[in-house]
């Protein structure tokens, strides 16, 4: 691809920069972001899908759960922009691996966001703005506030670049045949990996069970420990998957969910 | 009155701005308790408050789905508390902390409530209609804004008395159980997920990832970068790739746990 954009791409980076920042308004355990991010990437489907119809099937697309470093969302939405304009004029574009390669770069970018923007950048502004206040000052604040968001809203700008030329950059290589595919297999496994990496550090279930043979007592969790951590967890997700493959709708996997942790815990075996 | 008034302006105006600008820090406690003590007349007092507990809420911070102690209100109420009792930054620090994990579990609930959102702004997806989801967007962002102007407007109306008397009263079960329910509803959202891309042919890429972490404790980056070199292997390296497998996949697609 060339490094020249066009006078639409410059103003559809500045669209993108600008409805990013909303990104957590409807944060939920559904969906976490999902709302935020269909309200992001509006302005690619708007500009490169013109019927309501593909308009509403890239909405719902994009309504799936996703969740990243807020600060950093731009570089996924800018990548996600040029995927959507290929899609758009090449009807053999798999639309399943846009969510695979979204998947893949949420797990990234969240943790170079957050050990970029909650670790590093966040302690430097607070360990100045602190060491005013603790002398009193109301400037304390203020500089806290100015040396965090500076940066952050230029790095935001900055990252809608990046993102955009590296996904117009991917599209411009892959178009020799076959090789869409081999992406969007590849990227399922990446988005695989990703997803059970993610519900192992994410859904926490453990149980206080505890089973007496005789004197001693034994926790069935720290069995459970040996054999497969987080053994729970994982069998939880495979359940719901489960239900869900099976037809019920996700409102009633979530009340189950809810039932479930209170009827659990009121039991005693979670 | 004027006191709870000003304060939960305050507290539901910051979480407002918060996700109005993208996560900018203005729920920090540096940036809350000046304006609190601002409010309550006393900003030198806010203002040394905020130092003291910007270092304690330090690692309260939102990563991923965890909810940790909400700061916000946490440094909201007990600067309040501190400027009201007449009472220095000591009492502060006291009130601060089990306020915040109090306030966190109002915020969980919150979290359940929207997930009902999630409905309706499926429907309006499916009609291609921005403009409501949009508003829906607005509308939860409000709803979080409110919850935090009531609770910080009745803690002040009621008093820290009444604050440690409800956390008491809460039954203990309840409390666990949404915990629990907390913890387990990512799961929801993973599996949701997961439904249009695993089928028996790749669920072991799942089963990877799960493990690289539970087992291997391996940081979320670790396990993408060995993804990547994974699926590279796969995809390219070992020539197994044949342009026609991806969709052969698609179309014979057996359906996991379906008998």
């Amino acid at each position: 691809m060339s490094n020249t954009m066009t006078k639409e791409d410059k103003k559809l980076i500045m669209e993108l920069f600008k409805s990013s920042f909303m990104l957590e308004g409807c944060y939920n355990y559904e969906r976490q972001q999902a709302l935020g991010y269909a309200i992001a990437i509006w302005p690619a489907i708007k500009t490169f899908y013109h019927t309501k119809e593909e308009q509403a099937k890239a909405l719902v697309r994009h309504m799936e759960i996703f969740n990243t470093t807020p600060h950093v969302l731009t570089a996924i939405t800018g990548v996600n922009a040029a995927l959507e304009k290929e899609a758009s004029m090449n009807p053999d574009f798999d639309v399943t691996s846009i969510n695979s390669i979204k998947v893949g770069l949420m797990g990234p970018f969240a943790g170079i966001g957050d050990s970029f923007f909650w670790g590093t950048f966040r302690i430097i502004a607070s360990a100045i703005g602190i060491s005013l206040a603790q002398q009193g000052s109301a400037f304390g604040f203020i500089l806290f506030l100015l040396l965090f968001n500076i940066p952050h809203f230029v790095i935001r700008y900055y990252l809608t670049v990046v993102g955009y030329r590296f996904g117009t950059g991917i599209m411009g290589n892959a178009k020799e045949s076959g090789i869409l595919q081999m992406i969007s297999k590849g990227a399922t496994i990446v988005g695989l990996m990703v997803i059970g990496g993610m519900s192992a550090s994410m859904v926490a279930l453990t149980t206080p069970l505890q089973v007496t043979l005789g004197e001693t007592s034994f926790t069935i969790q720290s069995y459970l420990d040996q054999i497969f951590p987080l053994l729970l967890p994982f069998l939880y997700v495979l359940a719901m998957f489960g239900l869900l493959k099976k037809g019920v709708s996700s409102t009633w996997v979530l009340l189950i969910t809810v039932a479930v942790g209170i009827l659990g815990a009121l039991i005693g075996i979670f | 009155m004027y006191e709870a008034m000003i304060v939960g302006l305050i507290l539901g105006a910051l979480w407002f701005i918060e996700k109005f600008f993208g996560t900018c820090m203005v729920i920090r406690p540096l940036v809350v308790s000046p304006l609190v003590g601002l409010a309550l007349g006393d900003l030198q007092t806010g203002v040394i408050i905020g130092a003291t507990l910007e270092l304690v809420f330090m690692g309260a911070i939102q990563i991923g789905g965890a909810v940790p102690p909400d700061a916000l209100v946490g440094a909201g109420l007990g600067t309040a508390f501190a400027i009201l009792t007449g009472q220095g930054a000591e009492i502060a620090l006291t009130l601060a902390l089990p306020i915040a994990i109090l306030a966190q579990s109002v915020k969980v609930l919150l979290f359940i409530v929207r997930s009902g959102f999630m409905t309706p702004a499926i429907k309006y997806a499916q009609e291609g209609n921005i403009r409501k989801m949009k508003m829906l967007n607005y509308a939860g962002l409000i709803l979080q804004s409110l919850m935090y102007f009531s609770v910080a407007f009745v803690a002040i109306m009621f008093g820290s008395a009444a604050v440690e008397a409800f956390v008491n009263n809460i039954p203990e079960s309840i409390m666990q159980g949404l915990n629990v329910a907390a913890g387990l509803l990512p799961a929801v959202g993973f599996a949701l997920l997961l439904l249009p891309m695993m089928n028996l042919k790749n669920v072991i890429y799942f089963v990877v990832g799960f493990i690289l972490v539970s087992y291997l404790e391996l940081p979320i980056m670790a396990v993408t970068i060995l993804g990547i070199l994974l699926a590279f292997i796969v995809a390219y390296e070992k020539g197994s790739f044949k342009p026609q497998s991806v969709n052969a996949a698609q179309e014979g697609e057996e359906d996991l746990f379906d008998e």
